[in-house]
C-alpha cells in the first residue's frame, strides 16, 4: 500500500483521500472474492480435471492423461443423441416459453379489477422448486391413474394408458411440457416490466394516426423493448442449457440415457461412475458450447450494449 | 359490428388468454392438492376420481410421521435464511459501488459479473465437492449456506445496483449538506426508500436457496442435514413413490414460497420495469 509514502505533509487529509478512492473497490471486495472462489476457481479446476484420470472410489490411481477424456467422450456412442437431445431442449422450451410469455405479458398489461391476484397466480410457478415441478408432472403423466393419461382418453386420442415417461426417444417430450409450464412466468415477468416502461404517448402518437393494435405491437412495441428480449432470451438459452432437474426427476434421463441432455448425463456420471475427470470433461464442452453461443448470438443479434448493462 | 370488434374484442381475447393462463397454471397444483387429500386405496384404484370420494388428511400426518419431513423443513429454513441475508449484505455493498462510483474496471467487473451466469451448476459441482472434502466441510448446512449465498451473489449484486440507481442522487447530496456521512445516508435514508428492492431481492435469494437439488444432493447425505428436496428425493428413491404422501409433503413445502410469492411479486414487476435489470 502506498499509505506510508504519502503520509508526508498532510497525513490524515492524503489517507482520507486514498480511503476514498478505494472505497468502490472495497465495497466490492467481498463479492469478488466470492466470485473467484465460487466461480473462477472452479471452472479453472474443471479444467484440470477434464485432463486427469480422477475416479472418486479409485483414489490411488489418479493422474494426468492427456486427451483420454475427451477421446472417450467422442467415442461414446450415446453422444449423438445427448447433443441432439440438449439442442430440441433448448429450442422448443425457449421458442414456446418466449412465445406464451408474451402472450402473457400483453394480457397483463392493463390495469384491470383482480389484477394483482391473477398476476400472482400466473407467476406463481416461478417460484416453486424444479423438485416439486417436475414430482407434479411425473404424476400427472403417469401410466397408471394419471391425469393426462385420463384425460386423453377422456377425448378418445387414446385407448389404454400410455407409459410416456418410459417410450425411448420421445420421453424427453413430456419433460419439455414441462419445462415449458415452469419457464412461462419467468419471460412473462421480464416482458411485462418491459412493457410498462414503453411510454404512453408513443402509442396515443400511434392511434392518432391510425395504426392498428397489430401494427403497433410490431412496429413500436417490440422494437422499443427489443433490447430486453435480446438479453431475456439470451440469458434464457444460457439457463435452460445448463438445466437438468426436471429430467433428473422426472425419467432421470431414461430409458437408456434416450432423455439426457449434456448436464444431467454428466450429474448421472458422476453419481452413477463417481468418474470426475470425464463429468468435468463434459463440463468443458458445455463450457466451449455456451461460449461459442453467446459470441455468435450477440453478433447476430448485433447486441452490442449486452456487455454494459 | 366493426366498431363493437374493434372495441370488445381485445378485453374478451384478454379475457380468454389470462382466463386459460389462469386454469393451466393451477391444473398442476389442484392436482397435487387433490392427491393429497385421497387415501391409497382411492389414488392407486382401478378408477381415476377427480375428487376424493372420501376426503382425508392421513397424507400430511404420515408424512411428518414417517419422513424427517419437520427436519427437512428446518434445514431448508435455516440454510435459506442465512444465506439470503448474507446475499443481501454483500450485494447491498456492491451494487451501491457500482450505481454510485466512478472507477477504473467497472465495465470489466460488470462483465465478470454476469459472465458468472453462464458457469454451469454441473462444472461447479465436482470441485467443489473436493474443496468442501478437503476442508471437511461435506454433509454440513454450512456447505450448503457458503454455496447458495455464494451462486446467487452475481445476480442479486447487478439487481440490487439497478434498484440504487432508480433512486436520484440529489437526494444523498441533500442529506449529506445536513451533516450526514455517507454510511449515515445510506442505512438512513436510502435504504428505507429501497425496502422494496431489498425485499425482493432477499425472497429471490431465499427461494433459489429453498429450490436448489443438486447442490444438497451432491454435498449432503446424513438425514439431519438434508433439506426439503433433498429430503424429499431421496425418499423417493429409496421407497417407491407413494404419491399421496408425496403430494402432501409438496403441499406443505409450497407454504413459505407461496406466502412470501405474493407479497412481493408486485416489487419485483415493478422493480425490473423502473430499470432494475437494465440498470
Amino acid at each position: 500500500m502506498s499509505a506510508t509514502n504519502t503520509r508526508s505533509a498532510r497525513p490524515s487529509v492524503s489517507r482520507r483521500r486514498l480511503l476514498r478512492r478505494l472505497e468502490p473497490y472495497l465495497l466490492l471486495l467481498p463479492a469478488l472474492v466470492i466470485v473467484l472462489a465460487f466461480f473462477a476457481y472452479p471452472v479453472l479446476k474443471a479444467v484440470q480435471l477434464s485432463f486427469m484420470h480422477y475416479v472418486l472410489f479409485e483414489p490411488q490411481n489418479i493422474a494426468y492423461s492427456g486427451f483420454a477424456n475427451f477421446k472417450a467422450l467422442f467415442a461414446d456412442p450415446v453422444m449423438p443423441r445427448i447433443l441432439f437431445n440438449s439442442l430440441v431442449w433448448v429450442v422448443a422450451t425457449v421458442g414456446l416459453q418466449f412465445v406464451l410469455g408474451f402472450a402473457l405479458a400483453l394480457a397483463l398489461n392493463k390495469k384491470f379489477r383482480g389484477k394483482n391476484g391473477l398476476q400472482a397466480v400466473v407467476f406463481l410457478p416461478w417460484a416453486v422448486s424444479a423438485f416439486l415441478i417436475g414430482m407434479i408432472f411425473k404424476w400427472m403423466f403417469n401410466q397408471q391413474n394419471g391425469l393426462i393419461n385420463h384425460l386423453l382418453m377422456g377425448l378418445g386420442l387414446i385407448d389404454r394408458p400410455v407409459a410416456f415417461l418410459a417410450i425411448p426417444h420421445t420421453s424427453i417430450i413430456p419433460v419439455i411440457i414441462a419445462m415449458i409450464w415452469y419457464g412461462v412466468p419467468f419471460f412473462g415477468i421480464m416482458i411485462l416490466a418491459a412493457l410498462q416502461s414503453v411510454p404512453h404517448e408513443i402509442h396515443e402518437a400511434a392511434d392518432i394516426d391510425g395504426a392498428g393494435r397489430v401494427r403497433q405491437l410490431f412496429q413500436i412495441t417490440i422494437p422499443y423493448i427489443k433490447p430486453t428480449l435480446v438479453l431475456t432470451v439470451l440469458l434464457r438459452v444460457i439457463w435452460v442449457f445448463n438445466s437438468a432437474d426436471l429430467i433428473y426427476i422426472m425419467t432421470g434421463g431414461g430409458p437408456a440415457n434416450t432423455s439426457d441432455n449434456l448436464p444431467s448425463y454428466i450429474f448421472n456420471k458422476v453419481g452413477y461412475t463417481t468418474d470426475f475427470g470425464q463429468a468435468s470433461a463434459l463440463g468443458v464442452l458445455m463450457l466451449v458450447v455456451l461460449t461459442l453461443y453467446t459470441i455468435v448470438f450477440l453478433r447476430i443479434t448485433k447486441y452490442r450494449e449486452a456487455g454494459e448493462i | 359490428m366493426r366498431l363493437f370488434l374493434r372495441r370488445k374484442m381485445p378485453g374478451l381475447v384478454r379475457f380468454v388468454v389470462l382466463g386459460l393462463f389462469l386454469i393451466g397454471t393451477l391444473l398442476p397444483f389442484c392436482w397435487m392438492f387433490v392427491t393429497s387429500l385421497k387415501s391409497r386405496r382411492e389414488i392407486y384404484g382401478s378408477t381415476l376420481t377427480l375428487w376424493p370420494k372420501d376426503l382425508t388428511w392421513a397424507n400430511y400426518a404420515e408424512t411428518f410421521r414417517t419422513s424427517n419431513f419437520p427436519q427437512y423443513f428446518a434445514n431448508s429454513l435455516i440454510v435459506s435464511l442465512i444465506s439470503g441475508a448474507l446475499v443481501l449484505v454483500v450485494s447491498i455493498l456492491g451494487g451501491y459501488s457500482l450505481a454510485r462510483y466512478r472507477f477504473k474496471g467497472k465495465g470489466v467487473l460488470m462483465l465478470v459479473f454476469l459472465a458468472t451466469q453462464m458457469v454451469p451448476v454441473m462444472v461447479m459441482l465436482v470441485p467443489l465437492f473436493i474443496v468442501f472434502g478437503n476442508l471437511h466441510l461435506l454433509n454440513t448446512l454450512s456447505s450448503l449456506i457458503i454455496t447458495y449465498t455464494a451462486i446467487n451473489i452475481p445476480f442479486c449484486l447487478i439487481t440490487m445496483s439497478g434498484f440504487f440507481q432508480r433512486i436520484p442522487v440529489a437526494l444523498e447530496e441533500a442529506a449529506m449538506i445536513d451533516g450526514c456521512n455517507r454510511m449515515m445516508t445510506v442505512v438512513r435514508i436510502i435504504l428505507p426508500i429501497m425496502l422494496p428492492g431489498i425485499v425482493a431481492t432477499f425472497v429471490f435469494a431465499f427461494t433459489a436457496a429453498w429450490n436448489d437439488l443438486f447442490f444438497g444432493v451432491m454435498f449432503t447425505t446424513s438425514e439431519s442435514v438434508k433439506t426439503v428436496p433433498v429430503g424429499l428425493n431421496s425418499y423417493v428413491q429409496k421407497f417407491d413413490v407413494n404419491w399421496g404422501e408425496m403430494s402432501a409433503g409438496g403441499v406443505l413445502s409450497l407454504l413459505p414460497v407461496v406466502v412470501l410469492f405474493t407479497f412481493i411479486q408486485r416489487y419485483i414487476v415493478s422493480g425490473l420495469s423502473q430499470g432494475a435489470v437494465k440498470g
